[in-house]
């Protein structure tokens, strides 16, 4: 870990102004502290956004707000959460650990690192730490590496269980950047959609999302789905807990007469990012049995050496999760 | 900006204000040092463990303000203000925390290395009272590895303390 | 049977117990390793000097710089070379150097400033690769009169199966990671480091810095699990000893848990092929068994793990093979029954699949073959009691329920099966000596050198001299791991309590004789020149008796102590080992293959158990390192680089509490009159052997599918 500088301020202007090219903004600390003490990451100021007023779970008509310092177990056990939007709840409850969780904001969650084991190895090559350094993984330890949107330049999962509920739900990020600050090039506030936040690796895997220099989550932003109750996150690991997930989905059904109307179906643990599935989607709303649904998952696939198997995986995490929501079929 | 809120780094340290089981503590710190080290190595309250250092094992479970957290990937100067619980402090007046003396009947443990976190989860677990069943219970202390295997008999001094 | 709560219970749960890492004594500095990032090669230099400006750096050492160390004198299963005496690379993560510094931040810090220039070359890195070009000449053949050879004794069976079963490299992963702690006062060292017996470091510290044992004081009463792990001595503990004398102030090095992968040992791979031949009754007439295990370049250390084959069923006819795969990986070494965990996998196995074959329940096949004689050597077993084992577990685990048709039950959603296989591990009694103390405070102290790991070794020497001293068992002081104390049994091979055992009992009565001279001969006693007992903690006379703490404080004697050395096992006409069975139900779900172990019963034939609470904890722990070993454990090693895959807690899987059902376990507790008069074997090892085996049975009765290559993950089973 390389010596740095840290603030704690209590306003989000403050944060704002104090952020830089060189900084890092810490919430929960379980991604950034462990990175830096790697030296994976070296930001030379730290900013602790702790005291900065971005809290709260409401769900109101426009849907479910969650500030982005509010903590993974917290909106787990919500319990409006937890009877709307169960996939969420579901999602979170599988990820890490109850002391994690009670650490961890979901805005750090949304960017946690990938947890390729190159990538947090600073005595090996990875593109997406060094960029054009090369990726290891292509042809060495790649069990749990991604088969979807992956490139030459990096195979490395997306790591976040509960980002593949929000991309399933359509959920948006509020971002805030600081306007007129010499060290900041970032311009107010905005919002995007999840699924437009996260950045495929391409030839430029170190770019990972549409984040500013500066700019800071502030809420999370999961429109209304009425049918999201009828909802699961299935995740597949060896162990039964405290392990990031080989295959995951994130499925919610409309059912109408016993039948799929309509459905959302995202998935994890093969994704370069949390990774939609319109075409599942779109064979479900067509009245497409389950199983030629999920055969669709893994289109487009590129397994490695050694995660092939991943492909009939995420099928069966599909089916395994529209048959709890819906029954055989 | 209001300045006070910060402890921004002077000649490399930090100052952090906190309590740790009901005593205030008052430390100059490199701000690099975690949560972890600083109870360990500054205030020598060395019952917390270090497993990993990575998040990965659970063994330097403590309580921050009442919720378990680990403390190895917390940076001490993130305390500041707040109320930090160790193993050394779940025993009131040299009497055994009733989890504390279920470990012990229950033999929840064999080389008692995780076993200062895996109390501290315990504890942790049965405030939360979100875990009922037996599988809850596992899921609910799935945080804290143990090598030695002492989980089934962790699950029954978990249930043993709560009744 | 007494079950007693674990005497260190207390200073375990409130934090008090001090491990190695504990330690902090004043004007303390901080060592952190320097590791290597090829895996064969030569150091061509090392750059320090950024690093030695860092803030707070107070010395670095590296091959360029080193701090000296002698040759190491014998092998035990560590390296062969003490470390930075030169600039050979010979494994990825090597230990290179050793930067000291006023704080464990700046240590970690400065060490990620030092860059390394190395003349690598491709390492040796592939087991699979290296198999056909294994080496070694180590073969045992026992056949029958008449036959030639074991082909030609398989081939006269009525059914025969031939499988090859493979084991990954795996690793211990004590919780506590290997911590070093040394100061010096003068030419005398004390320190604090986690081992499984203060003598082995010692004796490693002496040949290492060419310095008489006596100035060594090496102090470890609490251990944070071990494995295996902790037997030899790492490169960390006499690089600390030497740069705290080089420094003139104590040094504290805790290896990282990345470094804990590899600096400190793991297990290594093996591959066995197994043919057993069996008449059609299941009586097997022909057992062979090729086994090779992978080997590091940097020791001698690898498995044997065909000899299991030897040594468990009853064959006219066996025939066994070791040889050895050299790799530039690092060191290889014991792991928690070395050879025989391995071992029981492929045999274990191999019975299942015999049986499907032949038809017959499993463990039918097992009680047809069940020998009261070692199936190799001819020599009687000392006590035995398998086939109660098996009677015992069938009923507890509910095995009549199991159907002979693989694949045919399920619930819900999860294939539902059982499965089954026989636990042992060797035993024997070596030397130890063990000091008892009484004292004026009605305490008796118990010392020697043995370590407890968490196995209860400290509480199992509570117990028995409470009872030869008939005091209570609270009344008794265990104090173990410090190398000042008499030369007991190191922690290691399920030979603590079958070796200390009997010490502790001599030493008992020893010192029990001690406090009766005194009585009877010290002038003040109220005993003198009078004819006295010990029972019950006191001595006694007539009618009269004293508690001994009230007759040495009436005496003003502080204590009285006694030494006895209990000797070797000295029988040679029998053969000595533990028994048991392990029964398992596994689930694997229908959609996605994930393996889940869902009950399990164990059955013990250990001789005599001393204390049922931590004996079964043993067994329920080497049961859970089973299932790890079964479903989850594969240290991977990249073939290009050397380099473990997968070197952290996050990616090394070990069971967690969500992956481990109820384990019952029942011990048969029938003395083992011929190995002692305590008549205890050892337990460590025993609840690990057969466990994955046991595991695989269950996954082919739910499946269908025979999975030979460990662990059994999803992917195997999709």
């Amino acid at each position: 870990m390389r010596a740095f500088d840290f603030a704690a301020p209590r306003d989000i202007a403050d944060a704002l102004g104090l952020a830089g090219d060189t900084s890092a903004y810490v919430a929960g600390g379980t991604t950034l502290v462990d990175l830096m003490k790697l030296d994976v990451l070296a930001p030379e100021q730290l900013i602790d956004i702790n005291r900065l007023p971005l809290h709260g779970i409401r769900l109101g008509p426009d849907g479910l707000r969650i500030g982005a310092l509010e903590r993974m177990e917290d909106i787990a056990r919500h319990d409006a959460v937890a009877a709307c939007y169960p996939l969420i709840s579901q999602a979170l409850l599988s990820s890490a650990s109850p002391q994690l969780r009670n650490m961890a904001s979901i805005g750090g969650n949304l960017l946690q690192r990938t947890r390729c084991g190159y990538f947090r190895d600073v005595a090996t090559p990875c593109n997406k730490r060094a960029p054009g350094s090369g990726c290891p993984a292509q042809s060495g330890d790649n069990r749990g590496h991604a088969i979807l949107g992956t490139s030459a330049s990096c195979a490395a999962t997306h790591a976040s269980d509960v980002a593949v509920a929000l991309v399933a739900l359509d959920a948006s990020v509020r971002l805030r950047g600081a306007a007129g600050n010499a060290n900041a090039r970032a311009d107010g506030e905005r919002t995007v959609p999840l699924a437009d936040f996260y950045l495929r690796p391409g030839d430029t895997p170190h770019v990972e999302n549409v984040l500013r220099p500066g700019e800071l989550i502030t809420e999370v932003i999961v429109p209304p789905l009425e049918w999201a109750r009828r909802s699961v996150y299935v995740k597949v690991r060896d162990r039964q807990s405290y392990e990031f997930a080989l295959a995951s989905a994130a499925v919610a059904v409309d059912l109408r007469g016993g039948a799929v109307h309509d459905a959302r179906v995202a998935v994890g643990g093969v994704g370069t990012v949390p990774w939609r599935l319109p075409a599942v989607e779109a064979a479900l709303r067509a009245g497409q049995s389950h199983e030629a649904a999920a055969a669709l998952a893994a289109e487009g696939a590129r397994p490695l050496a050694g995660n092939a198997f991943k492909g009939t995986l995420v099928q069966r995490v599909i089916l395994r999760a529209l048959t709890e929501l819906a029954g055989p079929r | 900006m209001d300045l006070s809120s910060q402890r921004q780094a002077v000649d490399g340290q930090v100052e952090v204000a906190f309590k740790v089981n009901g005593t205030a503590e008052r430390l100059r710190v490199d701000p690099r040092t975690t949560l972890l080290d600083a109870l360990r190595e500054r205030l020598q309250l060395t019952g917390t463990k270090k497993g990993c250092d990575r998040g990965q094992c659970g063994a330097c479970t403590v309580h921050v303000d009442g919720r378990r957290v680990l403390s190895c990937l917390t940076l001490v100067a993130m305390v500041e203000g707040r109320e930090v619980t160790t193993i050394e402090g779940l025993a009131e007046d040299d009497q055994l925390h009733p989890v504390q003396r279920a470990f012990i009947e229950c033999d929840g443990f064999q080389c008692g290395f995780c076993t200062p976190g895996q109390i501290m989860s315990a504890v942790a677990v049965l405030r939360e009272g979100h875990a009922t069943t037996d599988a809850q219970i596992r899921e609910a202390m799935s945080g804290n590895i143990c090598r030695c295997g002492a989980y089934p008999a962790i699950v029954e001094a978990v249930k043993q303390a709560r009744s | 049977m007494r079950s007693v709560d674990r005497e260190d219970g207390p200073v375990k749960v409130t934090g008090a117990a001090t491990y190695a890492a504990d330690h902090h004594p004043d004007g303390l500095a901080y060592g952190y390793l320097l590791t290597s990032t090829v895996a064969r090669g030569t150091i061509l230099a090392m750059d320090t000097a950024q690093a030695e400006k860092a803030p707070g750096v107070i010395a670095i050492y590296t091959p360029f710089h080193p701090l000296e160390l002698r040759p190491y004198a014998k092998e035990e299963n560590g390296e062969l070379t003490p470390p930075i005496q030169n600039t050979d690379v010979r494994y990825y993560g090597q230990a290179i150097g050793l930067v000291v510094a006023e704080t464990f931040e700046q240590a970690r810090d400065a060490a990620a400033l030092v860059s390394t220039r190395c003349d690598a070359e491709r390492p040796r890195a592939s087991f699979t690769d290296g198999l056909p070009s294994a080496v070694g000449t180590s073969v045992v053949d026992v056949l029958a009169d008449g036959v030639s050879s074991i082909d030609e004794a398989l081939d006269a069976g009525d059914v025969t199966v031939t499988a090859t079963y493979t084991t990954p490299a795996e690793t211990h992963v004590a919780m506590e990671p290997h911590a070093t702690v040394a100061f010096w006062t003068g030419d005398q060292v004390t320190v604090h480091t986690a081992t499984q017996g203060v003598r082995l470091v010692v004796d490693r510290l002496s040949e290492t810095l060419a310095m008489d044992p006596a100035r060594f004081r090496v102090i470890n009463p609490y251990v944070g699990g071990g494995f295996g792990n902790k037997w030899d001595m790492w490169p960390h503990t006499p690089l600390t000893v030497a740069a705290a004398r080089a420094l003139g102030r104590p040094v504290k090095t805790v290896l990282t848990r990345e470094q804990v992968f590899t600096v400190v040992g793991h297990r290594p791979l093996t591959a066995q092929t197994v043919s057993l031949s069996a008449a059609r009754d299941g009586t097997l007439v022909a057992v062979k068994n090729d086994g090779v295990s992978s080997k590091s370049a940097s020791n001698g250390f690898h498995e044997q793990p065909a000899n299991l084959s030897l040594a468990l069923y009853g064959s006219a006819n066996l025939h066994v093979s070791r040889k050895a795969v050299t790799l530039d990986v690092p060191a290889t070494t014991i792991m928690r029954a070395p050879g025989e965990s391995n071992g029981s996998f492929a045999l274990e196995s191999a019975l299942d699949e015999l049986a499907g074959e032949l038809g017959m329940d499993p463990v039918d096949l097992r009680r047809k073959n069940d020998t009261p004689v070692h199936p190799a050597t001819g020599l009687p077993w000392s006590s035995k009691h398998l086939a109660e084992c098996y009677t015992v577990g069938a009923e507890r685990f509910g095995w009549s329920r199991r159907s002979p048709r693989p694949g045919t039950v399920t619930d819900g959603d999860w294939l539902v099966g059982l499965g089954m296989a026989t636990a042992t591990y060797g035993a024997g009694r070596g030397q130890a000596s063990i000091n008892v103390r009484l004292r004026d405070d009605g305490r008796a102290v118990v010392s020697g050198t043995a370590a407890d790991l968490g196995t209860g070794q400290s509480t199992v020497f509570a117990v028995l001299a409470a009872d030869r001293l008939g005091i209570p068992v609270g009344r008794v002081v265990p104090e173990l791991g410090d190398s000042a104390t008499p030369p007991a049994a190191n922690a290691g091979g399920s030979g603590s309590t079958s070796t200390n055992g009997p010490a502790v009992q001599l030493a008992a009565d020893a010192a029990k004789e001690a406090l009766v001279k005194l009585a009877t001969e010290h002038e003040k006693s109220p005993f003198h020149g009078q004819e006295v007992t010990f029972s019950a903690g006191e001595v006694r006379s007539g009618g009269d008796g004293m508690p001994f703490g009230e007759l040495l404080t009436s005496l003003g004697v502080a204590a009285v102590e006694a030494t006895a050395t209990s000797p070797r096992n000295p029988v040679r006409d029998h053969a000595f080992r533990s028994f048991g069975a392990h029964f398992c139900e596994v689930r694997v779900n229908r959609w996605t293959g994930e393996p889940r172990v869902t009950r399990w019963s164990c059955v013990v034939d250990a001789g005599t158990i001393v204390n049922a609470t931590t004996a079964r904890s043993q067994i329920v722990g080497g049961v859970v390192m089973g299932i790890g070993q079964a479903l989850l454990e594969d240290l991977r090693i990249e073939p290009e680089t050397g380099r473990f895959g997968n070197a952290t807690m996050a990616d090394y899987l070990v069971p967690i509490n969500a992956d481990i059902p109820p384990i019952d376990v029942e011990f048969l507790n029938y003395p083992d009159t011929l190995l002692s008069d305590l008549g205890a074997r050892g337990i460590g090892e025993l609840g690990n052997v057969g466990a994955a085996a046991a595991v695989a049975n269950a996954v082919h009765n739910a499946t269908g599918k025979r999975i030979r290559d460990l662990p059994i993950t999803l992917d195997k089973l999709l």
